[in-house]
């Protein structure tokens, strides 16, 4: 058995160092094993193990929320406003403008949400997960009184540059309701990579 | 008063019918971007789309 020392080690001697890889222990020890894209003298950190398992380098996650309240006119497919954050791994949710996310890695998305109707006093609801403008999921619920939760989940792929989520409601019938109690766990958007493309 | 109530406030015989997802011919949006309610699609095959003045002049 031979032990190798050293702190880096490339794998492929490919003439472009794209297609190489690079296994690496930081300059400045700190118990992970880093692995990247390049030769052994500038790799591009794609991932790290330490002692809990395997962590990304960059992997998109965010849970969002509103805590206030959101008037929705009758019959008016309307962007539900969650601009508040519990977390945002990469920076890719827009909590101030848009209201959207926009995930910078490719892949597929565990993306949730749920919407809490104060008022209701239509025919029904619905609300959809919108990928970049147009409705890739929709959740129904048939109540013509009072109020309700709507819940919906599903996994979509985003293309890590232009594909970008949001949330809309559509209360038909009936006239203007609420949604949202000021409370943040009723009104919840939140999505996280499962695996890159 | 919102877009919706206007609307139906304008043309008396529009029904829910009108304005449902797939089927109607009517479709209300807002983007919550401050902008508000405006109309997205219009293909009612007998009402014309309102003007802003009309709109306007609902009470």
């Amino acid at each position: 058995m031979s032990t190798v020392k050293s702190k880096k080690l490339q794998v492929g001697t490919d003439a472009n160092s794209a297609n190489n890889f690079t296994i690496y222990q930081p300059a400045t020890p700190d118990g992970t094993l880093r692995i990247g894209v390049g030769n052994a003298d500038n790799p591009t950190e794609v991932g790290q193990f330490n002692a809990n398992g395997y962590k990304p380098a960059i992997a998109p996650a965010f849970s969002a929320y509103n805590n206030g309240t959101q008037s929705v006119s009758a019959s008016t497919d309307t962007k539900i406003v969650f601009d508040h954050e519990n977390f945002d791994t990469n920076s890719n949710y827009d909590n101030a403008t848009n209201y959207r996310f926009t995930p910078t890695v490719a892949g597929y998305y565990q993306i949730n949400t749920n919407v809490y109707v104060a008022n209701f006093g239509g025919s029904w609801m619905r609300i959809w997960i919108m990928k970049s403008g147009s409705a890739s999921s929709e959740f129904d619920r048939t109540i013509t009184a009072g109020q309700t939760t709507l819940n919906g989940s599903c996994i979509l792929y985003a293309n890590g540059t232009t594909d970008y989520f949001e949330i809309y409601i559509r209360c038909q019938g009936g006239s203007t309701v609420q949604v949202g109690a000021n409370d943040a766990n009723l009104m919840t958007f939140n999505a996280i990579l499962i695996q890159q493309a | 008063m919102t877009l919706y109530e206007k609307i139906t406030t304008l043309y008396t015989e529009l029904t829910d019918a009108d304005f449902a997802p797939d089927t109607g011919t009517i479709m209300l949006q807002n983007d919550s971007d401050g902008k508000g309610d405006y109309i997205k699609e219009w293909n009612h095959p007998t009402l014309a789309k309102p003007t802003q003045e009309q709109l306007d002049g609902v009470q």
